[in-house]
């Protein structure tokens, strides 16, 4: 057997129910392995070793007494350090946010524990999920385990770089405009974005509201379906979630009639590209038919997304005036609106940047002009999925349009950044599920392969992602030491 | 074109201070995003549906309970009485 | 055009709910000590979302109806985006009507009287902030603020209205209204300390509208609008121009203040609130909610006329109290006799407790309750006592609480009719009115100085017209 901390999640918790290994091994495996490599990935933010440890021993004690374990005994996870955790300091990796520790679990973070998964840390990201790269996050960049000079994707960067490097079984990121999907892809793990309002957003520190959702980031679609099948569900702590059937792992997949989205692939790169082409051929080894269709109202898509997300952005972020939680900073002799100015000067500058642009877009003289269209784009775009989704099942391309690129290429031209984007948003405007699979590299650097599928229709991406999977053959781990 | 005046105005409403360094390079950077979100002026503007993602019955929402086992919201200390202190408002 | 136009803005908390528009937290944020009645999601921590109060809905539509308002079928949240120590988020979570409304009320119209009628833009149901609190010794003097989250989230309704009232008599009439109507539907005790407040725009001769902020009860909003009318007069005769301007108004001092420059250069930036999905009513929500809702004043006063019998004028001033007129109903359910009852609770009764008027709870925690009225006017129906001695037991029972029958027995005060008792009396009075006696022979009105005497003589008493025949039999006979 290879190291323990290579095992998948379904992998894991077999080993220790069937007394393989026990928890505590396991753990101290990952523990291990993180103390050899995040001095060069730097994907935590916080690191509980302690607690997890313990957690570990409690499973063991359960197992011993033939208590129930759990569905997810023993599975590490690493969580984006914007979901809220009891007792566990929670910084969005923001300098505001640096002293925040949460009284309150978020629902994923409950569900998880409640079936045995040990919360391993917080792992880094871009300021407040506003970034592609993690060079926005206020405290340092997570390095890409494949190739230590360039970025690992964002904004769940830290979530990325760990399961590909083994310092968690599986981690939960949060998914804005790509965040989750970005990241998996640069770092060749799997990544799925779930149906808008399948997963209660309850302890997820709003970015944009109306556009994000937690999922999974995993090293195998099966552990994919497993994380998905504890954190979704309708929540009472959350109005927008909605309760959807569970998914599973199918064997043989059913004849999909599967398109290519032309747009997404004229706009990518060469490498990118090829890699795309190629695998779509490897669909018609497990029997799915694949097209080519055209998205008409694509052109707008990312503008209209940074409209919507800075809006709700600019509003989200108002909350943060260090008077009920944050930092030191005596208000003494501070008048009220001087002292809310000088705490907020703490933010990064993308975050600023992404405020200001939002209260732009929705002050009066402006707000039809940008925040009206964009809201009507979307719905736009959302009938013209839903029409194509009619006459499809799913819908492909590259996940990036570019490869993995080096740390400074894209940080001091914002709009630059906000371009990597431009595939990914679209799921994200429609509420619509989408995974990333790897799928090939280019000069070592990975590439990933975006599936979208009409609202909870989670089932066929799973289906379509799981036969891939098994019909790919690529390097699954990094070579880091 | 965002001026330094229009900058000002956006950073005062926002309450947020700009340094020297942000309010030289923002402009321009700022200039750039909106003129990228402009293209949204192309789309017809007749009826602005808006097709919400969302909707909720009237039955599904929250019953009239009190509960108060939360934890303690608060992270910063109370004074005797109770109360937070926050920054004078004059 | 009119020569003085006013319109409202009115907050008024649902003080009926259990628990906050957005949370589990207590509704009654009252004599708590400061934040303790707080949570995650009232305190606005990162990662909460609103959970929205279906009582509140329900609450805020029966408000709607009453006031004539049109209820969508589909209702959303909006936000308002501005920064203040005592809103948690730094941003209030409220409703906003564009393209369409989305409000719980709209384009209402309110029948003030006969002649006249008000229009009600909307109704909207908010989140009421937190408080900051300025201790002795003014905010000027120190070098921080107090703030107590306990009332963040609560419940909020604020009414809008055209400015359509042309003076400040017709405010206050809308606003006795108002209450009223808010007090029979149960949903907000006005009476409670901070529970409403209103803001009011006065223009004079069509010229700028000016705003005066927080005026925080109801009776304070005609004297402000008095003193600005009064203002804005003087200068127009002055030729001073007249500002669009925000005032506030000084309750200790009773005049209108203007409002630092600054607080009104406010770009709000709405926009829907995303966390809150559009809410489906359905097609019958109103109906239903009407045929369920609790009886409104002027259907009340419909019922109290056709049904009890009672003049306009008696059924008006028992529904103008409506904790009068519930006890005036619920002493009806004991003794049916809705005239006499309603007769002797807006009299006797009301100049009793007239005093006390004020305080909401006043006849609560009366000692007389519609069991003592239904047995007096019983007692008065049945001729066992006189109206005069049930004044007078009243007044007794006032403060001890006790029976009617109790204290009739117990001070002697069933009327006589007993003709042995009053013949006694009869004589005795012949015997020292020996004038009055001969001058009633010739004199029919001297007759009745002779029933006073009667009367006094048994202290009130004898009754009447037994005491009548047996002076008449004894003059017959002495002849």
């Amino acid at each position: 057997m290879s190291n323990l901390y290579d095992l998948l999640a379904f992998e894991v918790v077999e080993g220790i129910e069937e007394g393989l290994f026990t928890a505590e091994e396991y753990v101290c495996s990952v523990i291990k392995r993180i103390e050899d490599v995040e001095s060069k990935l730097h994907s935590f933010i916080s690191l509980d070793s302690e607690g997890a440890l313990s957690s570990a021993k409690l499973i063991d004690r359960k197992l011993k007494e033939k208590e129930n374990i759990g569905l997810l005994g023993g599975v590490t996870v690493g969580i984006k350090d914007n979901i809220s955790t009891k007792d566990i300091r929670t910084t969005c990796a923001s300098n505001i946010l640096k002293d925040y520790v949460p009284s309150y679990d978020g629902t994923v973070i409950r569900h998880l524990k409640e079936n045995g998964a040990i919360i391993l840390g917080k792992l880094n990201l871009d300021e407040f999920g506003m970034g592609s790269t993690t060079e926005y996050s206020r405290f340092m960049p997570t390095h890409n385990p494949w190739n230590l000079d360039y970025v690992p994707g964002g904004s769940s960067g830290g979530c990325g770089a760990a399961v590909a490097a083994g310092e968690c079984t599986v981690s939960l990121g949060s998914d804005t405009g790509g965040s989750i999907r970005c990241p998996a892809s640069f770092c060749s793990v799997v990544g799925l974005k779930p149906t808008y309002g399948k997963v209660s957003r309850y302890g997820l520190i709003s970015y944009a509201n109306s556009l994000e959702q937690i999922g999974p980031i995993c090293r195998s679609v099966k552990d994919v379906v497993m994380i998905m099948n504890i954190i979704s569900g309708k929540d009472m702590n959350d109005n927008t979630s909605i309760s959807s059937s569970p998914i599973t792992i199918n064997d043989k997949s059913n004849n999909l009639d599967i398109a290519i989205v032309k747009e997404l692939i004229d706009g990518s790169d060469d490498a990118v590209t090829r890699t795309i082409y190629s695998t779509s051929e490897k669909f018609k080894e497990i029997r799915c038919e694949c097209n080519e269709i055209s998205i008409k109202n694509l052109n707008y898509a990312l503008p209209s997304y940074y409209t919507l997300a800075s809006a709700e952005a600019s509003s989200n972020l108002a909350r943060y005036d260090n008077i009920r939680y944050g930092f030191d900073l005596p208000i003494d002799d501070y008048k009220w609106d001087n002292y809310f100015s000088n705490v907020r000067k703490n933010f990064g500058e993308e975050v600023k940047r992404r405020i200001l642009i939002g209260s732009y877009v929705l002050s009066s003289g402006y707000y039809s002009k940008y925040y009206l269209k964009a809201r009507r784009l979307r719905s736009l775009l959302r009938l013209e999925l839903l029409t194509l989704f009619k006459k499809y099942d799913l819908l492909i391309g590259p996940t990036m349009p570019i490869l993995p690129f080096k740390f400074g290429e894209k940080i001091d031209d914002p709009l630059k950044m906000y371009l990597v984007d431009i595939n990914t948003v679209i799921a994200n405007l429609a509420g619509i599920p989408a995974i990333t699979l790897p799928v090939g590299f280019s000069n070592g650097l990975p590439i990933g392969l975006q599936i979208m599928a009409a609202p909870f229709e989670e089932q066929k991406l799973i289906d379509a992602s799981y036969a891939l999977e098994n019909t790919i053959n690529i390097q699954r781990r990094p070579n880091l030491i | 074109m965002i001026s330094k005046d229009e900058l000002a105005y956006l950073a005062k409403i926002s309450k947020l201070d700009l340094s020297e360094d942000e309010a030289e390079k923002f402009p321009k950077q700022l200039e750039r995003t909106i003129e990228y979100i402009d293209i949204l002026a192309q789309l017809s503007s007749d009826d602005p549906i808006v097709l919400d993602l969302q909707e909720i019955k009237f039955d599904e929402l929250r019953d009239d309970v009190i509960n108060t086992s939360g934890g303690r919201p608060i992270n910063k200390n109370l004074t005797e009485d109770g109360f937070l202190k926050g920054p004078k408002m004059k | 055009m009119s020569l003085v136009m006013i319109g409202l803005e009115i907050h008024a908390q649902i003080t009926a709910i259990n628990s906050k528009l957005f949370c589990s937290c207590r509704g009654n944020y009252r004599d708590l000590k400061p934040n303790t009645n707080i949570c995650e999601i009232c305190c606005g921590l990162p990662g909460t979302l609103p959970i929205i109060n279906r009582k509140a809905i329900e609450y805020s539509t029966m408000i709607s109806i009453a006031l004539g308002c049109k209820v969508p079928n589909k209702i959303m949240f909006y936000r308002k985006n501005y920064f203040y120590p005592d809103l948690p988020k730094n941003f209030q979570i409220t409703q906003y009507n564009v393209y369409g409304f989305s409000s719980i009320g709209a384009e209402g119209i309110f029948e003030l009287d006969d002649s006249k009628k008000i229009r009600i833009t909307r109704i909207q149901l908010e989140e009421d902030p937190g408080r900051i609190v300025y201790l002795e010794g003014g905010m000027n003097v120190r070098n921080s603020a107090l703030i107590d989250y306990n009332r963040a989230g609560v419940a909020l309704i604020e009414i809008v209205t055209e400015p359509d009232f042309t003076n400040p008599k017709e405010v206050r009439l809308f606003l006795n209204k108002l209450s009223l109507i808010l007090e029979h539907l149960g949903v907000c005790d006005t009476l409670l300390e901070g529970s409403v407040r209103c803001d009011v725009n006065v223009s004079i001769k069509g010229g700028n509208k000016v705003e005066i902020k927080n005026i925080n009860s109801f009776k304070e909003v005609e004297k402000a609008i008095n003193y600005e009318i009064t203002r804005q007069n003087s200068m127009f005769n002055r030729n001073i121009k007249i500002d669009s301007e925000t005032r506030h108004w000084d309750d200790r001092k009773k005049i209108t203040f203007k409002a630092r420059s600054k607080e009104e250069e406010h770009d709000y930036r709405y926009f829907p609130e995303p966390d809150i999905p559009v809410i489906i009513l359905g097609d019958n929500f109103v109906s239903n909610l009407q045929d369920h809702m609790p009886e409104l004043p002027n259907q009340r006063f419909d019922r109290f006329v056709s049904k009890y019998k009672l003049s306009e004028h008696t059924s008006n001033i028992l529904i103008n109290d409506k904790k009068l007129a519930d006890f005036f109903e619920a002493t009806l359910k004991l003794y049916f006799s809705p005239m006499e009852i309603a007769n002797f609770l807006i009299t006797d009764f009301k100049s009793l407790i007239e005093d006390d008027i004020d305080s909401s709870d006043y006849l609560r925690n009366l000692k007389v309750k519609p069991a003592h009225i239904a047995e007096l006017v019983k007692m008065i129906e049945g001729n066992k006592i006189s109206r005069i001695t049930a004044k007078d037991i009243l007044v007794k029972i006032f403060d001890s609480g006790k029976l009617p029958s109790e204290v009739a027995n117990n001070t002697n005060s069933f009327k006589i009719s007993d003709e042995k008792t009053l013949m006694d009396a009869v004589e005795s009075v012949f015997n020292t009115e020996k004038c009055a006696v001969e001058d009633a022979r010739t004199n029919h009105e001297a007759i009745n100085f002779l029933l006073g005497k009667v009367m006094k003589f048994t202290n009130g008493r004898a009754d009447p017209k037994i005491a009548m025949r047996l002076i008449n039999n004894r003059l017959n006979e002495s002849n």
